[in-house]
């Protein structure tokens, strides 16, 4: 067992930053805090830091209760989005910061904790910049500095926020796989804080998708991304589309009946249909319900507005596809949903 | 291990001397023209004419100026208490910043203004408060006289705390601002690496507060050395014990003895000069280590 918080609750002024937040993270396994900024994620991971107090709940670490524990007798690694590195000290001295600051019985020798940090340079791929300063780094590299940091104590978990943050997209995208293939090889139980989903979906073994202080679900990727439990982790989790529908016997009955997909929700009457654009095929069709409003290409991706019954419809498909139905604007063409999940109307 | 290889360099910032770089003010030469017209008129112009008094004497007349036990004294009161009373303010005015800055309470901004006052006040006001509280028949003075038969006004010890007194502001006001910059995560970094709070503070917020609280410490150790005003009450004025540089200057003057003075004047300018090119170059080599 990893970390399991049950009950937390947290309040800033008249804020509610979390509301009974219960959370189990497995041993060995990468999980993801996803949502948007004010959800409560960062408040959340900190809790877990002993960086803040919850006003009330619980929390166990490896089946200890952990809520009375400074951060230092926790053993958890922390990284911060802004690296948070000392910037007086090199390289080096970052990473063995915490072996030197161990009491005098604990304490590695020297040539010991000199080693180690040499080791752990190497495995983030920095052993030649050991004795440079900080602010001769670059972002990804402090990155991988602070992260270094937060092994060297051998934390029983390590909590990142906002990891990738403050990075560019590309350096963003190859540290993300990197600390990927590092988990692999480690299986450290960590939590990582984000706001973007593709991150969260990319990385993660499983993902908590949080808003308002509540976690509105946990899953794996696939779970979360095709089987959204709430109108808000439809939205979240890439582009959907949103018609007004009717719901009758299973079947969805959308733009004024002119298109029915069955849906497999307990919904009866009005109800709001949410559609993934990938899910939504076009076909050209002089007398089909839609209209072709806007085309805007995406590399290698099309995505393609359509007019049906007033409403506006998004769907998406791979340019050459486009090309070869010869679909263009103005044309009208037949629409074919695969998957409608319907949700009551509120 | 991933195959992208993320080990990208980063040139090292290792640039050469640079003479000239794109600026808001134009003209490198007018400005560095006014600069230095503004400051040969502003202080090289008096110390030159200080300098050349005191040559006035030849090297034997200064010889015999300021060779004397009265001078020597005078000279090691007025840096030693300087060096104490600076020593004290980088400790105290530490802490006082740290307050200012870290605690939120009532009344915060009337304490941050009464850091200001030895600013304010005129020296000779401070150094009749300070005489009068410390003089063995004044509150404070009267007693450490019964409970510890310490005596403080008219001796070194009354001088190192009207040092302090006027030194005061300089690292507050130095050190305040460098730590509110201090990002809150480097603590909580340490903190979660397994740092108590003192090894937090000693290795990670003194570190990064030193080139500041250097520049405290110099400011209020050069305002000591040349401090008068606050002094001359509460010193006593021996010769040999509580007799400061600055005060031999004045005697000197009024015994006409310009030349004397000025010898004087030019001792502790140098000596000044000394310390405090000291402490730039420290300042420098410490900043060097972090620059951002």
């Amino acid at each position: 067992m990893g970390l399991r918080l049950s009950g937390i609750s947290k309040r800033f002024g008249d804020y509610q930053a979390l509301d009974t937040v219960d959370l189990e993270v497995r041993t060995g396994e990468l999980l993801a805090l996803l949502g948007p900024s004010g959800s409560g994620k960062t408040t959340l991971l900190r809790i877990m830091a002993g960086l803040e107090q919850p006003d009330t709940g619980s929390l166990q670490l490896h089946g200890e209760e952990a809520l009375g524990l400074k951060p230092r007798e926790r053993g958890v690694g922390f990284v911060f989005q802004h690296y948070a590195l000392f910037r007086h000290m090199t390289v080096l001295d970052n990473v063995a910061f915490g072996l030197k600051v161990r009491p005098r019985g604990e304490r590695l020798p020297n040539a010991e904790i000199r080693r180690r940090v040499e080791e752990l340079l190497r495995l983030v791929q920095l052993a030649p910049f050991a004795d440079r300063y900080p602010a001769q780094l670059s972002g990804g590299q402090r990155q991988r500095v602070a992260l270094a940091r937060a092994l060297a104590i051998e934390p029983k978990v390590l909590l990142l926020d906002e990891p990738f943050g403050a990075l560019d997209a590309k350096v963003r995208k190859e540290l993300r796989r990197w600390l990927r293939g590092l988990h692999d090889e480690m299986h450290i139980t960590s939590v990582f804080v984000t706001h973007d989903q593709e991150e969260a979906l990319e990385l993660a073994d499983r993902v908590v998708v949080m808003s308002q202080g509540r976690i509105e679900q946990v899953g794996t990727p696939a779970e979360v991304y095709d089987n959204p439990a709430s109108t808000f982790v439809y939205e979240f989790l890439g582009q959907v589309n949103r018609l007004d529908c009717v719901v009758d016997g299973g079947i969805a009955a959308l733009a004024g009946g002119a298109l029915r997909v069955a849906t497999g929700d307990p919904v009866q009457g009005p109800a709001v249909a949410f559609i993934r654009p990938h899910d939504v095929t076009l076909s050209p069709d002089p007398e089909g319900p839609g209209n072709v409003l806007g085309v805007v290409t995406v590399g290698p991706q099309a995505r393609i507005e359509v007019g049906l019954a007033g409403q506006i419809l998004e769907a998406e498909m791979p340019r050459d596809r486009l090309a070869q139905i010869g679909l263009r604007l103005g044309h009208r063409c037949a629409v074919q949903i695969e998957r409608v999940r319907a949700f009551p109307r509120v | 291990m991933s195959a992208v290889s993320l080990a990208e360099p980063v040139p090292l910032h290792r640039g050469g001397t640079v003479l000239m770089r794109p600026t808001i003010i134009p003209g490198f030469r007018l400005t560095l023209g006014i600069t230095v017209t503004y400051l040969s008129v502003i202080v090289l112009l008096p110390l030159a004419a200080l300098a050349v008094k005191a040559a006035g004497l030849g090297f034997g007349g200064l010889w015999t100026a300021l060779a004397t036990e009265r001078v020597l004294s005078a000279f090691k009161v007025s840096f030693g208490l300087s060096l104490v009373g600076a020593a004290v303010n980088a400790v105290a005015g530490l802490l006082v910043a740290w307050v200012l800055v870290r605690y939120r309470f009532p009344g915060k901004r009337i304490i941050d203004a009464f850091v200001d006052l030895p600013f304010a006040l005129p020296t000779a006001v401070a150094g009749i408060a300070l005489t009068a509280l410390y003089a063995p028949n004044g509150w404070v003075g009267a007693l450490l006289k019964d409970w510890f038969g310490m005596k403080v006004a008219f001796t070194p010890l009354g001088i190192a705390i009207a040092l302090t007194f006027i030194g005061l502001p300089f690292v507050v006001r130095t050190v305040e601002p460098v730590l509110q910059d201090l990002p809150p995560e480097e603590e909580e970094a340490a903190a979660c690496l397994g740092a108590s709070r003192w090894q937090t503070f000693r290795h990670v917020i003194l570190p990064a507060l030193m080139p500041a609280l250097l520049t405290g410490f110099a400011l209020a150790f050069a305002r000591g050395v040349g401090e008068y005003g606050s002094v001359i009450f509460i010193a006593g004025n021996m010769p040999g014990v509580t007799e400061i540089a600055p005060l031999l200057i004045v005697i000197k003057l009024e015994q006409y003895d310009f030349a004397g003075a000025a010898a004087v004047g030019m001792l502790m300018l140098l000596v000044s000069f000394a310390m405090l090119l000291v402490l730039n170059l420290l300042q420098a080599w410490m900043r060097r280590r972090h620059a951002r």
